[in-house]
């Protein structure tokens, strides 16, 4: 029988801090620390950025980890898992043999698993009768985007990670591996845990916990209605869990550190970005929470308890990434007096200048910032000859063309010099391109992974010769 | 009538275009008023033009919880929307100012 297993969050997203996961290294007592690091759109992003330059396409962040974080976790013998190979674990995995050898870990054992990139076999899929139906619309099928799709990755699940664990990876390096998966992983490798079995519903308490940590900071008193509690914010403690055989956790932080964990940063994050919570579908499996219970232990210290699931579906989840125009976007803010007549006189100008140079955007907006900007069409309007001390004016245009999109951006700039006195601006912000999400499903058995387990010295070799 | 925000703490996040507000009551008597009227019709009512897809909400009694999935929230998406809240964040904070009556059905 194993004993109880203890999992580290050591990131949320690309970009977060980095010491959090240093401190669970050394003083939380764990056996993994588990590194997630991309959003929904940081594929297609990343696959551009690959298509530029094939060395490059994941996320940099890993070679910071290794360099940081590996030469304590191989001291304390702690298992880093990460999907922030993005769209290129390879180069993630070559990058990080490269600072592994540096740091003098030459032996480190690199696990890399791909497969989860189906950019190149759309058409191979769809010539199997499969139809890539939109999950939110319900379009059948892709023919109105197909040519301009940049990008295509499956949501993978737990079995590579297993399979690079028990190759005794000291580091495993993934995709597009769901950010649940990170955790479920490691969590069914030590406790033996199969998807063969009858083990659904420990598998779905692994699932719940992965999900808990899978954003790290943001269980343990980040973006939180406990933020008044959360002490030194500065050096927020990420939280860890410890998950016994039964599949039951409790999850905590490392004494000292800021933040907060109690009942309610973890029931926020239970149900964060999860639609359905009795079914709540994963690669790995359908997690069903309607017995979960949270229970505070102590400070900082929060047991859950009744977490269940069920069989995995046939299906993976995927993100089609593809073109979708051009976003123009200014800002200028008006002083006192009169803030807000100021800003509807050069929201006009604004919109007769785009029109007047022969320009339709597909979408058009203009935000009263401090007044609107967020509640939009169901916020109260200002109280007639209201003097606020200042209005930030917020344009944003969706063309279809870059010329189009440019056009708005010049326009936008106006309000500066042919608008009202006193109008402020900032440095103008640059046109950007549009990457529009088209998310899906696979059948599973079209997307097998691949795992290679390596040393750091045999990966960067390998690449020298 | 108490608003959402007097009842529950809240917190928004989102997938695609799919924005869900996770509601949760402060006591079990929270737990009553918000279950009675924490309704689809009404959540669909008070955010108006902002949202302009169905409203679903999820009750979990053991946590005394709620998740209300709103479609068609974000303007396109994260990726695509104009909106300066690109991910909704603070569609919580928008939706916790709702008056929370019985009334509604």
């Amino acid at each position: 029988m194993a004993g109880n297993c203890r999992i580290g969050a050591g990131s949320g997203y690309w970009g977060d801090m980095i010491d959090p996961a240093v401190e669970l290294i050394e003083h939380g007592d764990v056996r993994y620390v588990c590194f997630d690091l991309l959003a929904e759109l940081t594929v297609a992003l990343l696959t551009r950025a690959k298509m530029r330059d094939p060395g490059k396409g994941h996320i940099p962040d890993v070679e910071t980890i290794i360099r940081q974080a590996l030469p304590s976790a191989r001291r304390n013998e702690v298992g880093l898992v990460t999907n922030g190979g993005g769209a290129n674990p390879a180069a993630a995995a070559l990058a990080a043999a490269r600072v592994a050898c540096d740091a003098g870990l030459s032996d480190t054992r690199i696990g890399v698993i791909d497969g989860d990139d189906l950019t190149d076999r759309v058409a191979e899929i769809r010539a199997t009768g499969w139809k890539f139906t939109h999950l939110e619309s319900g379009e059948e099928d892709i023919d109105r985007i197909a040519d301009r799709v940049v990008a295509v990755s499956a949501y993978t699940g737990s079995d590579a990670v297993i399979e690079a664990l028990d190759g005794d990876a000291h580091v495993v390096i993934g995709g597009r591996l769901a950010d649940s998966a990170l955790y479920c992983g490691p969590l069914m490798r030590h406790f033996g845990w199969s998807f063969d079995g009858d083990d659904w519903e420990r598998i779905g308490a692994a699932l719940t916990v992965g999900h808990v940590l899978e954003c790290a900071g943001i269980a343990s008193g980040g973006m939180s209605s406990q933020w008044r509690l959360s002490k030194d914010p500065w050096r927020l403690g990420f939280p860890f869990a410890e998950v016994s055989e039964d599949g039951s956790a409790v999850v905590s932080k490392v004494a000292g550190t800021g933040g907060v964990i109690n009942q309610w940063t973890i029931k926020e994050h239970l149900l964060y970005e999860v639609h359905d919570p009795f079914n709540y579908l994963l690669p790995d499996g359908v997690v069903d929470m309607s017995a979960v219970e949270v229970t505070e232990l102590g400070a900082d210290t929060v047991r859950l308890t009744g977490m269940s699931g069920r069989a995995r579906p046939d299906t993976l989840k995927v993100q089609i990434g593809y073109e979708d125009g051009y976003i123009a976007e200014g800002r200028t803010m008006f002083p006192w007096p009169d803030a807000l007549e100021k800003a509807d006189f050069c929201e006009q100008l604004v919109r007769e200048r785009i029109g007047y140079l022969g320009v339709t955007p597909t979408e058009l907006r203009f935000d009263r910032v401090g007044w609107d900007a967020l509640a939009g069409p169901i916020a109260p309007k200002p109280a007639a000859g209201l003097q606020p001390n200042e209005v930030e004016l917020r344009m944003v245009a969706k063309c279809r063309t870059r010329a189009e999109g440019e056009i708005a951006r010049r326009a936008m700039l106006l309000p500066a010099t042919a608008g009202p006195v006193g109008t402020a601006f900032g440095a103008p912000l640059p046109l950007r391109k549009v990457v529009a999400l088209w998310p899906t499903l696979v059948p599973r058995d079209l997307v097998p992974q691949r795992v290679l387990v390596d040393t750091a010295k045999e990966i960067v070799d390998a690449h020298g010769a | 009538m108490p608003t959402v925000h007097e009842l529950a703490f809240v917190r928004s996040g989102d997938k695609g275009d799919i924005s869900n507000v996770v509601v949760l009551a402060r006591d079990a008597e929270a737990f009553d008023t918000l279950e009675r009227g924490l309704r689809p019709a009404a959540i669909s009512a008070f955010l108006g033009e902002l949202v302009t897809g169905p409203v679903v909400v999820h009750t979990l009694p053991k946590l005394h919880a709620f998740n209300v999935v709103l479609r068609g929230a974000l303007g396109g998406g994260a990726t695509t929307t104009l909106r300066f809240d690109e991910t909704g964040k603070s569609m919580c904070a928008i939706l916790s100012r709702m008056q929370v009556t019985s009334d509604h059905r």
